[in-house]
């Protein structure tokens, strides 16, 4: 089982195909780990993407690939290792959020 | 069988080619009320793949046999229960020979009085379904679990859910089940209810497969130490046949097979009991799932009727419309058969508009719902989005509709 800090939302793959997506929260980072069905149950595995939040009150979001921690769609074959990679995560996040509040505003 | 005598069955370690002192997991359970285990007992939560929901719910539903024949998306939770035979939560259990051998085999058994169970997909279930249709007028408990796939051409091993309409008429208890959680907790309840001495019916237990089968997800279980009391054949609106004495002739032949007005008389009579006995069965599923239908948002304008998966789409679509200040009802219908007629009529008083998604292409839910509505709601009932032969329902359909059925309907 995924480790229950941070998140933010639990719902049915929205793209409809099946299978579950969890949404992890920092602020306005985070992380959607999505798992599919697959015909070969030992290939069931976690879909990760950094995500970029676009509203402080809903759900919607953009996929970040522009971060350190990842620069494209990481996939995570046991919750152990993507529980270990949530666990960096959250911490970086943390990080890049009080970095950013650093930086100069746009007028 | 093999190991069969009287109507006990027997496993020794040895003919398990187990250790002398392997005890079958099944007689290391305890027997618990099953109000006790569906509403008391604590309950872990594991993140596991439908077929292993099957698997869970199998190893504490005190099962005497499971006979079954594999096809895809079926064969990977019967699997599962070839592990449970290994660990001895299974007394008896055996790849039959194709569907009609299966679920004929299977009415023997449910008439010798053991807890039977079987399982099937889409076209092994068409296969088997003059079988399957006599089950309900036989008055034979069984348990089947049945993972929706496509059944029309062109072929496909896809989610499509058509082939539920085709038990609706037959007599038989049928839950769908929306997730991997409702596939863990649907079968315990409907064994249960389907061996109520005032309902003995088979049950029949659909999911979408792949979606639900093949995909992990949340399942609260409760400890495998407990399982649910065992069948009582004697205890049954037709006892358990004697098979120390077995009848000369198992039909009960006699009228009903002449055309004559005692048979009609006869067979009209034996199907309204059946049927009801279908209605009968509601108050156990209350009891055990805490009603025959959820509702999420009541008193909305705005409701989405669905079953099975097409519920988790529209969990979603109206979290989406809360976000934008919509407030949309919803309301799961888990017993196909019963059906909720007054549940659902008391939960859309105040709709003005239903749209009812599915996975199918006839719209057997629509068609349903539009049938026990007629007359007693102003709603207008939209007969849609529906997907089938495995396409997927993306949130944004939803949605779409909903937002196109509101400009039409105001």
């Amino acid at each position: 089982m995924l480790i229950q800090d941070n998140l933010f939302l639990t719902r049915a793959d929205p793209s409809g195909h099946g299978g579950i997506q969890f949404l992890y929260r920092v602020k306005d980072y985070g992380l959607s780990a999505l798992t599919s069905p697959q015909e070969e149950i030992s290939m069931i595995h976690w879909e990760v993407e950094v995500i970029k939040f676009t509203s402080p009150e809903t759900a919607d979001f953009e996929v970040c690939h522009a971060t350190e921690l990842a620069d494209k769609t990481l996939k995570f074959y046991t919750d152990k290792s993507l529980n270990e990679f949530l666990q960096k995560a959250f911490q970086y996040f943390e990080e890049l959020n009080s970095l950013e509040k650093m930086l100069p505003q746009e007028p | 069988m093999a190991n069969v005598k009287g109507s006990a069955v027997c496993r020794s370690a040895v003919d398990e080619g187990k250790p002398a002192d392997w005890v079958p997991g099944g007689e290391r359970q305890k027997v618990i009320d099953p109000m006790e285990m569906f509403h008391k007992l604590p309950r872990e939560k594991q993140f596991i793949t439908g077929s292993e929901a099957a698997r869970e719910s199998m190893r504490r539903a005190n099962i005497d046999v499971a006979i079954a024949y594999p096809i895809t998306p079926q064969s990977e939770s019967m699997q599962q229960a070839g592990y449970l035979y290994d660990e001895g939560y299974i007394k008896e259990y055996y790849r039959a020979e194709e569907e009609i051998g299966t679920f004929s085999a299977i009415s023997g058994a449910s008439r010798a009085g053991v807890r039977a169970l079987t399982a099937t997909s889409g076209p092994g279930l068409m296969r088997g379904m003059e079988a399957i249709s006599s089950w309900p007028g036989a008055r034979t408990p069984i348990i089947m679990l049945n993972m929706c796939r496509v059944i029309n051409t062109p072929l496909a091993i896809q989610p499509d859910n058509i082939e539920m309409s085709f038990m609706l008429n037959t007599g038989l208890i049928l839950l769908h089940a929306e997730n991997q959680q409702d596939f863990y907790d649907f079968p315990l309840a409907a064994i249960m209810a389907s061996e109520q001495v005032d309902v003995t019916l088979p049950a029949v237990v659909s999911t979408d497969g792949f979606f639900v089968t093949h995909a992990r997800g949340p399942v609260s279980v409760t400890p495998e130490e407990y399982k649910l009391p065992p069948r009582d054949g004697w205890r049954s609106a037709v006892p358990a046949m004697d098979n120390e004495n077995p009848p000369a002739r198992i039909s009960r032949d006699a009228p009903i097979q002449k055309s004559n007005f005692i048979s009609y008389h006869m067979h009209s009579s034996w199907q309204q009991e059946v049927f009801a006995a279908v209605q009968r069965s509601a108050k156990y599923f209350r009891k055990y799932l805490g009603g025959l239908i959820e509702v999420v948002n009541p008193g909305a304008e705005d409701v989405i009727i669905a079953s099975g998966s097409a519920v988790s789409q529209a969990r979603e679509a109206i979290r989406q419309e809360e976000e934008r200040g919509h407030k949309v009802g919803l309301v799961k219908i888990k017993t196909i058969r019963p059906f909720p007629t007054e549940e659902i009529f008391d939960a859309i008083k105040g709709a003005k508009r239903i749209l009812i998604p599915e996975f199918n292409q006839a719209g057997w839910l629509h068609k349903e719902i539009c049938s026990v509505l007629y007359g007693r709601s102003n709603a207008i009932i939209k007969n849609g989005p529906r997907v089938f032969g495995g396409m997927t329902m993306p949130t944004e359909m939803v949605l779409e509709w909903l937002a196109e059925f509101r400009k039409e309907a105001k």
